[in-house]
């Protein structure tokens, strides 16, 4: 009897052996065995995203992702250049820069403007720009200036909610409240642009904000605005870039290949670009360890060693520094601004004194060289190196120092009670540290920040929280101090965080308030030339380091994972995929077309 | 048997509509905003609340439960919040057939696994052999899904490279032809159904093994066994027949469990199924699909209970409906 069950067992076992030996082997000759599969590997490049791009629609497309496709394949006004010599942002017409290029610095080749050249009037109220005629969208149509005055309407409309619509900020009309689009843009002919704005603009302000991506009106003048975001032309663009979308999987891949129609500059170099969903990111890894993509964005640091050594095909890549964690301390007692809409200082954080004790109490290095190591360095406010022409260098970091620390706190009257905890007039020194949950770089930085007060006789709890709920709280000024992070613009304007308009500036988690903030920030954006605004931010750099109104903890090097089969990639602090229609692929070169 | 049915079916409305509405009112009163990822810097403050507008998310509670009732009784589930305006349901058509091939593979890898081991534990009860067996069955169902899937990757994709790490398909996989492209489908398909599966036929081994010690001191397998019947026939004719009963009706009840748990492996192998779409949705707060997404499994589960009950009834004729 037994044997026979054996027998049945050892039966079962050698079909299920033989099923799936069978269906993998039959599966890998698929995989390695047809040249076709191997030349589609060779000529595609694979990116890893973590989620699906939202809107392939330049008016509506809110994510980074969705930005950087469809960036690929609508055309764009003027090139932009980061200078890193400098940090400044350049622009540049076919015919015209806006400053030139410094030497020695990668310069972009400026074929893939729409721009021939643009005309700033002398009084800074309007500029004028001059079109390609050559310039097609992907069906053949010309690309023409009423393609833009449509393009803006869309971006204006409130029904259509564009996430862009601060960019028309200074057109006419938008100071009364709407833009008023008959008089802001004008178009007297196929190749002639014109914006009219209702104040004095700098020319580098008035080229950010009027290069917008431009929509076909032939394609998309029959859609209402409140069908805009549900159209179904949103799921096969139009544009006229290197590239054109193939398939869009939702939830799975999006597909690109190289548009051969393309002038602007010129078809993509990699035939293929397929950008897939990997939500998890030990998956993502693992799928760049193995080749089955090229690229994996925001690799963490600690995962370096292990993926080069597993793979030396593969090399990491870092750019910045544009992303910093700070630790918030509200200034004011929110519970008492919330009842009474009164400011008082919060009893803990409220003296600058105090904050500047938080700060010295910190060790960010140890932070720094536990978790970034060498992909972090110490922050002091919010203008980052990166941006050399405003950054002032002469500002010392506040040193780890908790004897000094100790002092000061004491000097403010909080004395060591009998349990170790300071106290002043009957109130301990204790708080909870708020910050997301899932962010391991910030959970390391809580442990360490909770450890350094913890010596100073300070008593720190830390709380993760759902994002949502975090951010919530965040903006509901609900908690008194948090760990969080900012991702900060090309263009310096931090009066959203520090505006001292507490209802407008939403922003303005921690409640600081500094009229000499707010003062030097509009000095700096009235001046013509955002060089000759460096005195202001160099003061205000100082104020803040002086203030501490948060304590600013490191600048963090965003580090990307590339395949080296990818011959020519630029990273630049304005993009991962800046100049991706001129990667190539290697050894795929001889395969592609 | 079908005016039970029907009356269950009925009973099954309300119940599906007060899942529906509890959902509604337990989203909207949790923290997080639809809107909340067009609230930074340099986006208009107007935008939020223009999304808001659009979505109605700015009438009150009630005014927002009646309209969404009238939608609901029109058949009219809405539109996502954070998949480009697509009416609900073409997402969850979209991810629905994915999920019920996982599902489906998974039920029959459950039971086929579940049975073959139980059968084998039962009949060899306390050797070595069953004794392995039952720990390595408890060993896996009691190891969390996602933790075994990502130690699963690192083996078989990672270590050895024979099974693919994520997706449906392999890049370029249209090239295959039909027949390459489905074989590729399925080879995608080991590892996350091997995971899923493991887990479920453990529990299963363990329902049949005690089901089957019971039936084998029976009566009427001695007589069988007293008849000369082979030791085949009486194991597998006799008392697995019978021993089955209650086993079946575990088709019914495992349909959430594969249900959650696909919720997990999706996310993990990046399968566009109506597990990612949930845990997204909820992630960006968007309360349509949110709702969508209950009441297609709420109904799945009601419908699986139902079915299992039924099953009782069709499998031992002693019991009546």
């Amino acid at each position: 009897m037994t044997k026979r069950s054996n027998r049945a067992s050892a039966f079962f076992g050698l079909l299920l052996l033989l099923s799936v030996t069978l269906l993998s082997s039959a599966c890998s000759k698929q995989k390695g065995g047809t040249p076709l599969s191997t030349s589609a590997r060779d000529s595609t490049l694979v990116v890893a995203m973590l989620g699906d791009a939202d809107y392939l629609n330049p008016v509506i497309g809110a994510s980074v992702t969705s930005g950087n496709i469809a960036g690929l394949i609508y055309p764009s006004l003027l090139q932009s250049e980061f200078d890193t010599s400098t940090g400044l942002l350049n622009y540049l017409a076919i015919e015209k820069k806006l400053r030139p290029s410094s030497p020695g610095v990668a310069s972009r080749s400026p074929k893939g403007a729409l721009a021939k050249t643009w005309i700033m009037a002398p009084d800074n109220r309007s500029i004028t720009y001059i079109l390609r005629s050559d310039a097609r969208w992907e069906d053949g149509k010309p690309i023409v200036s009423r393609d833009f005055k449509f393009a803006y309407r869309l971006y204006g409309d409130p029904v259509i909610a564009s996430p862009r619509q601060q960019y028309l900020a200074e057109l006419v009309g938008a100071d009364k409240g709407a833009v008023d689009f008959d008089r802001a843009i004008e178009t007297p002919n196929d190749t002639t642009l014109v914006f009219h704005f209702h104040k004095p603009v700098p020319e580098h302000l008035a080229l950010f904000h009027t290069s917008l991506t431009p929509l076909p009106e032939h394609i998309w003048k029959d859609v209402k605005p409140r069908e805009f975001r549900e159209s179904k032309l949103n799921m096969k663009p139009v544009g006229s870039g290197p590239y054109r979308l193939v398939t869009w999987n939702k939830q799975q891949d999006v597909t690109l290949a190289s548009n051969p129609s393309c002038v602007l500059p010129k078809p993509g170099n990699i035939r293929k670009i397929m950008f897939r969903v990997v939500p998890d990111y030990t998956v993502r890894l693992t799928q760049l360890q193995t080749g089955a993509v090229d690229v994996v964005e925001n690799v963490k640091p600690e995962d370096f060693g292990a993926l080069t050594r597993a793979n030396p095909g593969l090399e990491v890549k870092t750019v910045g520094l544009r992303v910093f964690d700070y630790v918030g301390w509200s200034n004011i007692d929110h519970d008492y601004f919330h009842k009474t809409g009164k400011i008082r200082p919060h009893p803990l954080f409220g003296s600058p004194a105090v904050r500047l004790a938080l700060t010295h109490a910190i060790d960010r290095e140890a932070i720094i060289d536990g978790y970034l190591g060498t992909y972090g360095t110490i922050c002091n406010t919010d203008i980052s190196p990166s941006l050399k022409w405003a950054y002032d260098d002469t500002i010392k970091p506040h040193a780890c120092d908790p004897a000094l620390a100790a002092k000061l706190l004491e000097k403010e009257g909080w004395l060591p009670g009998p349990d170790g905890i300071r106290q002043k007039n009957g109130r301990k020194f204790a708080f909870t540290l708020y910050t997301n949950a899932g962010n391991d770089r910030r959970n390391y930085a809580c442990v360490v920040i909770q450890q350094n007060l913890k010596e100073l006789g300070i008593d720190c709890k830390i709380e993760m929280q759902e994002s949502n709920v975090f951010f919530e709280n965040l903006q509901s000024r609900n908690l008194d101090a948090w760990m969080a992070g900012w991702s900060i613009g090309l263009e310096i304007d931090p009066l959203d965080v520090w505006g001292s308009d507490l209802d407008k500036s939403r922003f303005n988690f921690t409640g600081y308030q500094n009229p000499r903030i707010e003062q030097l920030s509009q000095l700096a954006k009235a001046k013509m030339r955002p060089e000759d605004a460096r005195p202001f931010w160099v003061e205000y750099q100082q104020i803040l380091h002086r203030d501490q109104p948060v304590t600013f903890l490191y600048w963090i090097r965003e580090t990307h994972g590339f395949s080296k089969r990818i011959i020519g990639e630029e990273l630049n602090i304005s993009g991962t995929f800046y100049n991706i229609d001129d990667w190539t692929l290697n050894p795929s070169a001889n395969a592609v077309r | 048997m079908a005016s039970y049915i029907l009356r269950r079916l009925l009973i099954a409305v309300p119940l599906v509509f007060g899942v529906l509405t509890l959902t509604f009112f337990i989203i909207r009163l949790a923290p997080g905003d639809p809107a909340a990822f067009f609230i930074q810097p340099g986006i208009s403050p107007n935008v939020a609340e223009q999304i808001r507008q659009q979505y109605g998310l700015n009438d009150p509670l009630p005014v927002q439960y009646i309209k969404w009732l009238g939608n609901v009784l029109h058949g009219d589930f809405g539109r996502s919040f954070s998949r480009a305006q697509q009416p609900v349901f073409d997402v969850i058509a979209e991810a629905l057939p994915v999920t019920m091939t996982i599902a489906v593979l998974t039920l029959i890898a459950n039971f086929a696994f579940g049975i073959i081991i139980g059968v084998i534990s039962a009949v060899r009860q306390n050797t070595f052999l069953d004794r392995f067996l039952t720990v390595t069955a408890l060993f896996f169902y009691s190891m969390p899904e996602f933790w075994f899937a990502l130690m699963m990757i690192i083996l078989f994709a990672l270590k050895l490279p024979v099974f693919p790490v994520s997706g449906l398909n392999e890049v370029g996989a249209e090239s295959y032809g039909p027949v390459g492209f489905v074989l590729d489908r399925i080879w995608h398909l080991v590892l996350p159904v091997t995971v899923l599966s493991i887990n479920g036929a453990a529990g299963i081994a363990r329902y049949v093994r005690g089901s089957m010690l019971e039936v084998i001191r029976q009566d009427y397998v001695r007589t069988a066994r007293a008849k000369g019947l082979s030791e085949s026939a009486v194991i597998l004719k006799h008392a697995l027949r019978n021993a089955l009963l209650p086993v079946v009706t575990l088709i019914g009840s495992s349909l959430p469990f594969i249900f959650s748990g696909a919720l997990f492996i999706e996310v993990i192998f990046a399968f566009p199924g109506m597990g990612r779409v949930t845990v997204e949705a909820i992630f960006a707060r968007d309360y349509p699909l949110i709702i969508a997404d209950t009441f297609v499994s709420g109904t799945l589960i009601v419908l699986g209970n139902l079915m299992s009950d039924v099953l009782y009834a069709v499998v031992d004729p002693r019991i009546k409906l």
